[in-house]
């Protein structure tokens, strides 16, 4: 029986060679799409499951609560708690601390920016991260040993097998020695915790820094915190023995206070975060929003979906052709129950071939889709075994939702019915119509959001943040002898052909560059926030940033370096509550409420040095007296960068041969911000480009239908005199008004949605009337083309023919 | 009004060549009633058609009233046809989605005519083909010969000068087909030209005359009285 319904099946694919190729071809687009964001969705969900160990791994979090703070945690760890917590309680195995660091490393003559992280000894017996060479049980024991990843071993002297070599670190002033004792497999993408290089914590353990937080409860330096605890410990729910832990070293936050203030309500506590949490749990910091998984696997679903439907009205619309073989399959005795069994393998072996070629689409996109999420994902079913069991189950899943209502409808037709022309189901009842509608409210809901999302990306790009971001380089001096190189670099290009300005920070710009700050009392007495910015006396003049009263830091005056600063506009608004005129002068209240280190010499035009999500937060510029750069800036002349590159470059190896040159443009920094806009509107764009060419698809099909159902009506009005216009319009009208309808429909969701997403911008454009006009016109036009090669087909085709095939 | 000389219409398909018609000539004259009959297969609806303008021939001169239209292209033909030619075919041919009333409007539609106007001509034509009553039907709900008088009224309903019918006798029973044929001969006496293809002598009888044809040619005319 199944041998027959196939049999059958592959004839129908085979006679109707445009429409199973539309199905096929739409449904594999479908099916590409929607397994890309699988293996998306499935490896976001896969991080850290790779330890063996990792049901019993997990990190040590802070978690705040209470006041008028929103419940979160942070994974900062200090330093003597992990091994407090292993001496303190039975239950834990291991305590690892992990503590990351920028450095310069020299290798065969070369000289590569990377990061170390130093770990605790057991590291290797807590994560799985295979060595090819080396042991781990030896690994990480003396201070000056040095495991490093295959990629990096590679990149740094061509081979794998470098355990016993020695590779150079600086992460101050000279380099170091460190033999390499072991070498992992590269780190798996799904991995929380990365390295490239992994060095001994005892190497660090007599740093000034690290001495002092090792003293110090409340020092933070960076660092998180991993325990391994025994098979069969509970520590990690028993939620009052850590508390009880805590307040043993905490012993001051569990005294009542006299009058609490805003933060004393906060309440600390110290939870474990099993470590398979850390990348989806968006309340600690760090973590993701799975809500956006889900967002992107609708809109997946979505453009699935699309693909079915057309499987759907192109089965129904081509019903009007088949009710004579269902009626006379039903006068020989086939039962209802058989004909949905012959139609649903249709549906299901087109389900199968279109899975075969989408998945091969599907690899032949991947790495574009990576570029698209910024990934390295790779369709592995030995990683991710439950790949197997959700493309089984996408291939039923679609063979059902193409098939289910044809199939239905199809067998429901009575036999006398068909042979009386009855039914009218010729691709335009109620149902084919919401689905189409359905198709062109999703893709053109799609587009609109993209649209809008562009604009904005366009908005916060060119925006004027109130600094000159244009032909700005920013050049990384860290651990390269901070003080003394940044004299040395200016006064070597200062004066050159080319170079307008160089100036010098200890604070980067743009993205990933971090702020600092420190907390102020405001005129009410009440802490807030504010951004400190060390910089060079001409910092601001020469970031192009203007005064609104004061003056500018001048050398020469040795008190500038002792206590002088320049705050922005929000400061003077928000701590002050006066003019910038009246600023000038005033003394900054520290936290304590003391005043007298920080006095306002100038009030400058306020700069969005963060994204503009967010309002300028208050802000002041000081030069420290004993200032140490990291980031030297250095302004070109407009024009095509390349000599004066050239230039910096040149000097930057004189001055600085054991050092990379590493520079980058400031306005792509800030550009960088908007990355993960700009990954939402290329998803967007894409989904809605697709979604669109596939619904235009199923409507070519569902025109040529029409027009092969309503030869005969054709026919008839063009002997009556219908003109070619006159019969295209009449097929395309239909189309026409779905479409309208579906832009009716998709306008005000679009605009709502859009509205909401906008609201996170502090800095939004205003959605207008004409994105909606243009797609809404768009989406027609294409529809009409679409439907109009059928149509125009259709009508200059000669009536006598058409007459004569009844 | 009709004067078509040695026309020719040769089907050619992979493996034959039919010759519909061999090099025919045929006159009509204004007001006239004439009969088609032959064999089938032997050219009847290609010479009509051709006649109709619906096709063009492959050779030969067709003047309609004095004018040469053998070679006008399609776009011409057509503007010709929606003001000059009504057409009666044996199935019928009514648009299934359109009610009485609709089907019959069409053709003042793609001539150009108002909509009060429409109105009035269409109520006209179908009371005068006793049809009025059922003009919100569809074709389905109604009788082969009720089916017959919808296109008939739909073929005269912009006054045309000439009626081409294809059998329009053909799927109905006798006393339907008569009350066509006494439609039809009630309006070639009020001056429509009507050209019909039948293959019952019964219905020839109401023409005028009779053009017997053989394998795209004419063999004989009969001249009734
Ligand atoms: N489109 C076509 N392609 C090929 N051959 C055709 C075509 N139309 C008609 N013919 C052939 O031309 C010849 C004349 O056909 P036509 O339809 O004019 O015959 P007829 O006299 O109307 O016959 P009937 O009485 O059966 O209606 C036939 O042999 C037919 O097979
Ligand atoms: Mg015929």
């Amino acid at each position: 029986m199944l041998k027959h319904y196939l049999k059958i099946a592959f004839r129908n694919l085979a006679q109707q060679k445009v429409l199973s190729g539309i199905n096929i071809f739409g449904l594999s687009v479908g099916i590409a799409c929607f397994s890309l964001f699988l293996l998306y969705a499935v490896h976001e969900f896969s991080y850290d499951r790779f330890h063996t160990k990792a049901d019993r791994i997990y990190r040590i979090v802070e978690w705040w609560e209470g006041g008028e703070r929103e419940p979160g945690g942070y994974a900062w760890a200090y330093t003597p708690v992990a091994p407090a917590m292993k001496r303190d309680f039975p239950d834990v195995e291991y305590a690892i601390r992990l503590k990351g660091s920028d450095c310069i490393v020299k290798a065969a003559d070369k000289v590569f920016r990377t990061s170390i992280t130093y770990a605790d000894t057991a590291f290797f017996h807590v994560f799985t991260f295979p060595l090819i060479y080396g042991n781990t049980n030896t690994a990480l024991q003396q201070p000056n040993q040095l495991v490093i990843t295959q990629e990096k071993a590679l990149q740094y002297f061509g081979t794998a097998n470098v355990v016993g070599k020695t590779l150079e670190l600086k992460t101050d002033s000279a380099f170091v020695p460190f033999t390499i004792s072991g070498v992992t497999e590269n780190i798996p993408a799904n991995s929380s915790v990365k390295f490239n290089l992994l060095g001994s914590f005892e190497h660090i353990a007599n740093d000034p820094m690290v001495q002092q937080s090792n003293m110090n409860w409340y020092m933070t330096i960076g660092m998180q915190a991993f325990v391994q605890l025994k098979p069969g410990s509970r520590l990690a729910s028993e939620q009052n023995r850590i508390n009880l832990f805590r307040r043993k070293y905490y012993p001051d936050d569990y005294k009542p206070k006299k009058n609490p203030t805003k933060e004393d309500l906060i309440q600390t506590s110290f939870r474990l975060q099993p470590i398979r949490d850390i990348h989806m749990n968006p309340t600690i910091e760090g973590g993701n929003d799975p809500k956006n998984i889900w967002i992107l696997i609708t809109i997946a679903g979505a453009v699935l979906l699309i693909a079915c439907i057309n499987f759907t009205t192109l089965a129904i619309g081509r019903s009007a052709g088949r009710a004579k073989e269902i009626g006379v399959r039903k006068v020989i005795g086939s039962q209802r129950k058989q004909l949905i069994s012959q139609f649903l393998a249709e549906s299901f072996l087109l389900s199968v071939l279109s899975a075969a070629t989408g998945l091969m689409l599907g690899s032949l996109l991947l790495p574009l889709f990576n570029q698209l999420a910024d990934r390295k994902l790779s369709f592995s079913f030995s990683r991710f075994p439950e790949l197997i069991w959700l493309l089984i189950g996408l291939i039923v899943l679609v063979g059902f939702l193409a098939g289910s209502y044809p199939a239905l409808v199809l067998s429901a037709f009575k036999p006398i019915e068909v042979l009386k022309k009855k039914v009218r189901v010729g691709g335009s009842n109620l149902f084919t119509r919401s689905l189409v509608t359905l198709q062109f409210v999703l893709s053109i809901g799609l587009i609109i959001s993209t649209v809008i999302i562009l604009q904005q990306i366009a908005f916060m790009r060119t925006k004027n943040i109130g600094l000159n971001k244009e032909n700005l380089v920013m050049i990384n001096t860290e651990h390269i002898g901070n003080k003394r190189i940044y004299p040395l670099y200016k006064q070597a290009i200062e004066n050159n052909a080319g170079i307008l300005g160089v100036t010098a920070s200890e604070m980067g710009l743009g993205a990933g560059e971090g702020l600092m700050g420190a907390g102020y009392r405001d005129f009410k007495g009440e802490l807030k926030g504010v951004i400190e910015y060390p910089g060079d006396y001409n910092y601001l003049n020469t970031m192009g940033m203007s005064l609104i009263a004061g003056r500018y830091f001048n050398p020469a005056l040795a008190s500038d370096t002792t206590g002088a600063v320049i705050v922005n506009e929000a400061l003077v608004q928000e701590l002050l509550g006066t003019t910038p005129e009246k600023a000038l002068g005033t003394q900054l209240l520290n936290a304590k409420g003391n005043r007298g280190t920080k006095t306002i010499i100038g009030v400058a035009r306020n700069f969005n040095f963060e994204d503009l999500k967010q309002k300028v937060r208050p802000q002041f510029y000081y030069r420290p007296s004993a200032f140490q750069p990291s980031r030297i800036f250095v302004r070109l002349q407009a024009g095509d960068p390349g000599s004066k590159l050239a230039l910096l470059n040149k000097t930057w190896k004189k001055l600085v041969p054991d050092a990379p040159f590493e520079y980058s443009f400031v306005d792509e920094k800030f550009d960088n911000f908007y990355k993960n806009e700009t990954r939402w509107s290329n998803i967007a764009g894409w989904a809605g480009g697709i979604s669109i060419f596939l619904a235009c698809l199923g409507l070519f099909g569902l025109a040529a239908l029409a027009a092969v159902n309503r030869t005969k009506e054709i026919g008839i009005r063009k002997v009556l005199g219908a003109t070619v216009t006159h019969v295209a319009g009449l097929l395309s009208k239909d189309f026409v008004k779905l479409i309208t309808v579906a832009f009716a429909i998709a306008t005000p969701l679009a605009w709502y949605m859009m509205h909401y997403w906008l609201q996170a911008y502090a800095w939004r454009i205003n959605i207008t009337w004409q994105v909606f006009a243009l797609t809404g016109a768009f989406a027609i036009l294409l529809a009409v083309a679409t439907v109009s090669v059928q149509a125009i087909k259709a009508a200059i085709a000669n009536p006598v023919k058409a007459l004569r095939n009844e | 009004m009709i004067k078509i000389r040695n026309l020719e219409k040769i089907y050619r398909t992979e493996e034959v060549e039919t010759v519909a018609l061999n090099k025919i000539s045929i006159d009509v004259k204004e007001g006239e009633f004439v009969a088609i009959m032959g064999p089938s297969g032997c050219g009847k609806s290609t010479l009509l058609n051709i006649l109709g303008l619906l096709d063009d021939p492959d050779n030969g001169s067709f003047l309609f009233n004095n004018i040469e239209v053998a070679n006008f292209n399609e776009r011409k033909r057509a503007d010709l046809r929606k003001h000059n030619i009504g057409f009666v075919f044996q199935s019928f041919n009514l648009i299934d989605e359109l009610t009485v009333f609709e089907n019959v409007e069409l053709p003042l539609i793609y001539t150009g005519v108002k909509s009060g106007d429409r109105k009035k001509r269409v109520e006209e034509v179908l009371d005068k083909m006793q049809i009025m009553h059922r003009r919100n039907h569809y074709p389905q709900q109604l009788s082969g010969g009720q089916q017959q008088r919808v296109a008939v009224a739909r073929a005269v309903v912009n006054n045309p000068k000439l009626i081409l019918a294809d059998e329009p006798t053909g799927n109905l029973d006798s006393s339907n087909g008569n009350e066509v044929m006494t439609l039809l001969t009630d309006l070639n006496e009020q001056g429509t030209t009507i050209i019909m293809v039948t293959h019952s002598e019964h219905d020839a009888r109401y023409s005028h005359r009779i053009i017997r044809m053989l394998d795209g040619q004419t063999v004989l005319e009969n001249i009734m009285v």
